[in-house]
């Protein structure tokens, strides 16, 4: 099927599709070629759409490697300029550094385009879904006050034990317990036939209930 | 009738053979390849040279003969009156890459077997040029593409398989060269010199690809151990890009344990130092190479290779000082080498390989007493337990953390846990790896059957050989064992030399 051209308009659509991330990520690296094309005295702002999103759709699918790939593909002075690619550098040096209390900062705190903001928020969904499996495998015991930065909630409500956090955790199946003052975790089963599929995610969290967050 | 109608009409033909028997399919691409390899040689062809709506009566996906060879042509002579291998017209953007771009997304894999130099050249020239106008990634994705379109299964080594992982770490698009790296090689092309293995028939359906791509089939330039070498070098290197530390360390593996008569290939050397590196990285110690590498070879690497040895006992020994004093004593080395990004990444490894030997000698441990232990000096333990943390969450380490009320106290790090996940997640991981196992060995018997063939080793070349012993008769001996009473074995091969 013939690709059609790289337009805003065609780009904006696509961004704000609920398409799976897969599909996503195929269509755009199609357009990497095309993006590759208009380089040589392009429409910046096009650019820089284009490779904000192909990058937050690198994160959307796991392939945080391969996201710091293309920022070595994305040309330097429009890297150097973009203040939409800057906050990307800025969020890859964060998921890199597992660095989970930033990563929630960089998405909600700096000032993302409006075309991009559908991408950011799947991702900061996706951050907090595929973190809150990792912690349910990692800790036997965890403080609230540790879950909820772990998980970008609110931390002073967490440490005043607020029945709201307390029951973003208990409805995935966990356990709090009043005395200790602990959570204990249940650990969160994905099946490893879709390792990058957020949508195996989901389908974790709709077995336990509903989602955390 | 003209020339243009004539070539539509032996195009056309092609479209009705589909339903027929394959002998009767292979004859006639057979004579339309040998059709326009006349008009090539006999210039007809060069009418169209410059007639650039030509291209766009043909669809590759139908017409791919016509539509390569008439392509090669109008580059041939863009190439003449530039007098430029790569005229304004082959550049990306340019009329010419676009036709060439778009046969190679669409082409026919079966009727281009029959013409597998030309779709060599064409696939090497967008290489080339991609690399030209700085836009390998061009190239990387039209080659790639190409490649899978040609062969799924690319079982058989050519020359694309070097240009493509090429172009890919030039473009630093690692993910790209996945689809064709992440297939197992199992033949070079090989000559068809005996009429058993002959293919009769390029289009029926083969078990495995080293029926049609062969040596005379022209998909692959020649090739020398050198482009082995270099291709299963260069595939380390994106998975190293990509921290696939496992399967860089068995592409490091098969570069340095190809057998050398001689002397030790630089490519092999240079292949050994990223080895020890990508093991400490991956298993923490120095590997030893596969057991197949000879002793001489081994000693070759480890002579021209010592600082990397020193690197690695000082890494094994779990002495952070001594590791950095290395590090530093060698900094010329590691530039020298292009190897600066992997030493700093063992440094970064260092503390999750140390913690993950603690747990070989502890079933627990405060992040406290894990911190007095990897550490020379004292650490904040707020920032060993966010590392800690980090390192069971990545599942880098397999252990589990329990925290305590009081937030001063140190956590605990437990590495036999009896939090284990439950036991489905397991079975669905061990269900995974069955499943690309059992497809991995599926790839493996279909190409071993037909290594089988072409050795001669295939069943029926055992049940004839055991016909012709049976009808020579006992008296005689066997043509090809010859008698029993004159076998021997000169195990001293080399005795007549000393």
């Amino acid at each position: 099927m013939e690709l059609p051209p790289l337009t805003m308009e065609h780009l904006s659509q696509l961004v704000a599709s609920n398409a799976p991330p897969s599909q996503l990520f195929e269509a755009l690296s199609r357009y990497e070629l095309q993006a590759c094309l208009i380089c040589t005295g392009g429409d910046s702002t096009l650019l820089s759409l284009f490779y904000s999103s192909f990058f937050l759709v690198h994160l959307l699918t796991d392939q945080v490697s391969e996201a710091r790939a293309l920022t070595k593909r994305i040309p330097e002075a429009l890297l150097e300029q973009d203040p939409s690619l800057q906050n990307c550098l800025t969020l890859l040096r964060a998921v890199w550094q597992t660095q989970h209390g930033q990563v929630y900062q960089i998405l909600r705190g700096l000032p993302w385009p409006d075309v991009l903001q559908p991408l950011v928020r799947r991702y900061e969904s996706f951050f907090q879904d595929k973190t809150l499996i990792a912690v349910s495998r990692s800790y036997e015991a965890i403080r609230l006050a540790t879950a909820a930065a772990h998980l970008g909630l609110d931390e002073q409500l967490a440490k005043q034990e607020d029945p709201n956090i307390i029951s973003n955790f208990t409805k995935c199946g966990w356990t709090w317990d009043a005395e200790s003052k602990l959570l204990q975790p249940k650990p969160i089963v994905v099946s490893p036939e879709e390792p990058r599929s957020s949508s195996g995610i989901r389908k974790a969290m709709a077995m336990l209930g509903t989602r955390a967050v | 009738m003209t020339l243009l109608s004539d070539i539509i009409s032996a195009s056309a033909h092609l479209h009705d053979s589909n339903h027929l028997p394959s002998n009767e399919y292979d004859r006639r691409i057979r004579e339309l390849v040998e059709y326009f390899r006349r008009l090539q040689s006999t210039k007809a062809l060069d009418s169209f040279a410059n007639d650039v709506s030509f291209l766009d009566r043909f669809d590759p996906a139908i017409d791919s003969i016509p539509y390569l060879f008439v392509l090669h042509v109008q580059i041939q002579k863009a190439q003449e009156l530039n007098a430029d291998p790569f005229p304004a017209a082959l550049c990306p953007s340019g009329k010419l890459w676009t036709y060439a771009s778009h046969f190679l997304a669409r082409f026919d894999g079966v009727q281009v077997r029959y013409a597998g130099r030309e779709w060599r050249l064409l696939v090497e020239l967008v290489g080339q040029v991609s690399q030209t106008a700085s836009m390998p990634l061009l190239g990387a994705t039209l080659v790639k593409d190409a490649m899978l379109r040609l062969d799924p299964s690319c079982a058989v080594f050519t020359s694309s398989h070097l240009l493509l992982v090429r172009l890919c770490l030039q473009a630093k698009a690692y993910s790209c060269a996945l689809p064709v790296l992440n297939k197992q090689i199992c033949h070079f092309p090989i000559s068809l010199g005996r009429s058993s293995s002959e293919p009769s028939m390029l289009c029926a359906d083969h078990g495995s690809s080293i029926s049609f791509m062969t040596e005379a089939s022209g998909v692959s330039s020649k090739l020398s151990y050198r482009d082995y070498l270099q291709y299963f070098l260069y595939g380390g290197m994106v998975y190293m890009a990509l921290k696939e530390w496992r399967n860089a360390l068995h592409f490091l593996g098969i570069v340095i344990s190809t057998p050398s008569t001689s002397s030790v290939s630089l490519i092999m050397v240079e292949a050994y130092k990223k080895w020890v590196l990508v093991g400490l990285l991956e298993k923490g110690k120095l590997c030893s190479p596969p057991s197949i590498a000879t002793p001489h070879v081994v000693k070759v690497y480890q002579s021209l290779a010592r600082p990397y040895i020193i690197l690695a006992h000082a890494f094994e020994r779990g002495d952070l000082r001594r590791l950095n004093a290395e590090i530093d004593a060698a900094k010329g080395v590691w530039c020298a080498d292009n190897n600066v990004g992997l030493v700093s990444q063992v440094v970064g490894a260092f503390f999750s390989q140390t913690v993950i030997k603690l747990g070989k000698t502890f079933a627990a441990l405060t992040v406290a007493d894990l911190s007095k232990q990897v550490f020379p000096s004292p650490v904040c333990t707020e920032a060993t337990g966010s590392a800690v943390a980090s390192l069971v969450m990545s599942c880098a380490l397999s252990a589990t953390l329990v925290q305590t009320k009081d937030h001063t106290e140190s956590s605990m790090l437990r590495f036999s846990s009896i939090h284990s996940l439950p036991q489905l997640s397991n079975e669905l991981d061990i269900q995974s790896q069955l499943k690309q196992e059992m497809r991995l060995m599926e790839t493996l018997v279909i190409n071993l059957g037909e290594t089988n063939n072409n050795l001669g080793l295939s069943d029926d070349y055992v049940d004839s050989l055991h016909k012709g012993q049976v009808w020579s008769g006992s008296s005689e001996a066997n043509p090809i064992v010859g008698g029993e009473a004159e076998l021997e074995m000169d195990e001293d091969l080399m005795g007549d030399m000393s």
